[in-house]
Formats: structure tokens, C-alpha cells, sequence
């Protein structure tokens, strides 16, 4: 029973950091996109660099990506929900 | 031939993608509990990976020759039907189950005779497949009011669709870094090419020199194509 779950435990977290990481990178890669796409548009008068380094900035600190702690509360609200459900209600 | 060799994998693929699926998501049967029992198995390699180990909690060292809850069900057209009873644990496949005995008690419960049947929805998992003895794990049993009730199978939406997103999310992960990451580095790769060709182009032109002459010579030996 321990163990099993000691199992289940490592599994899910080498699984979901590596959705983690996938996640952040691909969300980072989207809004630098974003960001190009923006200045390319014009009529922003900033270094197209300096302009992108800040946007990016400005994205780390957002509260959007501390969202992507989700990823590991989620499965572990869902699976304990599971459990009390499938087992113990009725 | 390779056209075709990519058609059998992807049909592979599918397949055995369908019969992993099949075989794991939950499914609900109307049947009549006729009894429920505990039977000792000796499971072989054959039948070994459909059943479960032993109930969680329990000793692991005799997890091949031990006692096996079932629960003996007929359904409503009078076949015959055999659940097996295991907790899943921590385990595969994900049902978190530890209330097997449970189970057999409310299963027991709802035990009836032909004549006065108590029709009873089982979810379950697993297939019967009589030639290596292996059965479908039952997770839960309700009573029902009549064998042809609907049941909307709720879970296997949920987990198709949870799957078919992440599916979704993966190919536009893959799309993004494809077009951000792998087309610029195969630009830069054909660009390099390129001036390596430009290069050796030179190289061979300034390399004719005697050898290319002679060639050139032995060229103009060669049969003319007829008019």
C-alpha cells in the first residue's frame, strides 16, 4: 500500500514535470510570437529587440504563468477525489 | 511499398491504441447478481497480467496462487457473466479501488432469484475471455429499475475527451516548435548548404585543369545521338 503509492507518487511527478516544462515553454514561445507579431504591426517606436526583451519580462512576473502550478495540483485534487468517491461514497 | 508500409503501422497503431482503451475504460452492464464467491486460482504467465495484485495491504509473495473474489452475474437475455473482484490500489489501471470486499458485501446484497430479479447496473473494466480464464474487474454495482434503463457512460466521456485535448495540446506544442524552432534551423542549414555548393562550384571549375580536358576529349568519342 506504501509502497504502491510511493510508485504512483514518483510516476505522476516525473510525468507531470515533464508536462511542466513542455507547458511553460510552449506558453513562453506563443507570447514571444505575440510580441513580434506586435511590433511588426508598427508604430512602435522601441528596439524591436528591447521592446521583446521586456514583453518577456513583463510575462514572467504575470500571474498567468503561476497558473502553470495547476499542473501538478490538479491530478492530485483529482485522484484524491477519486479515491473518497470511488471507495467511500455512496 | 513504403506508402503502404506507413498505412499497416498507423492501422497497428490504432488498433492496438483501441483494444488498450477498450480494455481499460469503464463500461456498465445490466445483469442479476446471482451469488458472489472467493475461489483459490493458480494464475500462469497466460492469465497472470489480467488480474490484480493482491489486495492492497496485503502480502505480495504469493501474488500468483492466492484467493479471487467473484461475482457470478446473468444478464438479462440469460448469459452468463463472471466479474472478478480486486482492488486496483495505487496501480493500473487508475481506479484507485480498495474496497473490494466491500463491494462483495453490497454485490451479495443484491443477490436475486429468476423468478424475483433485482436488475443491477455493474461497472467494470477487463474483458472475459474464456480460453485463458481471465475476467473484467467490477468497480462499482447500483441497483437499477429495469434491464433496459439508459445509462450515459459519463466516465468514458470525461477521460476521451480529457485524452483528446491533451492530444490537441501536444500537436499544436509540436506544430510551434516546428515552425519556431525547426524551420529557421532548416533554413540556416540549407543557406549553409548553399554556400558550400557555390563553393565547390567554384572549386570544380577552377579544378578542370589536364584530367577535365582529357575527359572532355574522350567526350567527344562518344556516339552522337541518331537524327
Amino acid at each position: 500500500m506504501i509502497l504502491g503509492l510511493a510508485r504512483l507518487a514518483l510516476f505522476l511527478f516525473v510525468a507531470l514535470t515533464v508536462l511542466f516544462f513542455l507547458l511553460r515553454i510552449y506558453a513562453r514561445s506563443l507570447r514571444r510570437e505575440a510580441l513580434e507579431e506586435e511590433w511588426d504591426a508598427g508604430g512602435i517606436t522601441e528596439d524591436r529587440d528591447a521592446f521583446i526583451h521586456r514583453g518577456m519580462a513583463a510575462y514572467e512576473k504575470s500571474l498567468f504563468v503561476k497558473l502553470f502550478w495547476l499542473v501538478y495540483v490538479i491530478p492530485t485534487v483529482v485522484i484524491s477525489a477519486l479515491v473518497y468517491f470511488l471507495n467511500f461514497y455512496q | 511499398m513504403l506508402r503502404k508500409l506507413k498505412w499497416i503501422m498507423l492501422t497497428l497503431l490504432a488498433l492496438i491504441l483501441g483494444l488498450f482503451l477498450h480494455y481499460n475504460l469503464p463500461q456498465t452492464d445490466i445483469v442479476r447478481i446471482v451469488g458472489t464467491s472467493f475461489r483459490g486460482m493458480d494464475l500462469g504467465w497466460e492469465n497472470q497480467w489480467a488480474f490484480s495484485a493482491p489486495e492492497s495491504g496485503s502480502n505480495t509473495a504469493n501474488a500468483a496462487s492466492r484467493d479471487i473474489l467473484f461475482i457470478d452475474t446473468v444478464t438479462p437475455s440469460g448469459r452468463p457473466s463472471v466479474f472478478r473482484n480486486e482492488d486496483t490500489a495505487w496501480g493500473w489501471p487508475p481506479y484507485f479501488k480498495f474496497n473490494s470486499f466491500d463491494l462483495q458485501a453490497a454485490a451479495g446484497n443484491l443477490a436475486s432469484t429468476a423468478e424475483a430479479p433485482k436488475w443491477v447496473a455493474i461497472t467494470h473494466y477487463g474483458w472475459r475471455i474464456q480460453f485463458l480464464t481471465i475476467f473484467p474487474n467490477a468497480i462499482k454495482v447500483r441497483q437499477v429499475e429495469s434491464p433496459d434503463v439508459t445509462i450515459i457512460p459519463w466516465g468514458s466521456i470525461i477521460i476521451l475527451t480529457v485524452l483528446a485535448l491533451l492530444a490537441f495540446l501536444f500537436w499544436r506544442m509540436w506544430a510551434q516548435f516546428h515552425e519556431r524552432t525547426i524551420e529557421p534551423a532548416m533554413i540556416e542549414v540549407e543557406e549553409a548548404l548553399d554556400a558550400v555548393d557555390a563553393r565547390a562550384d567554384a572549386a570544380k571549375a577552377q579544378a578542370r585543369g589536364t584530367w577535365g580536358r582529357f575527359t572532355a576529349w574522350l567526350g567527344t568519342w562518344r556516339a552522337k545521338p541518331r537524327k
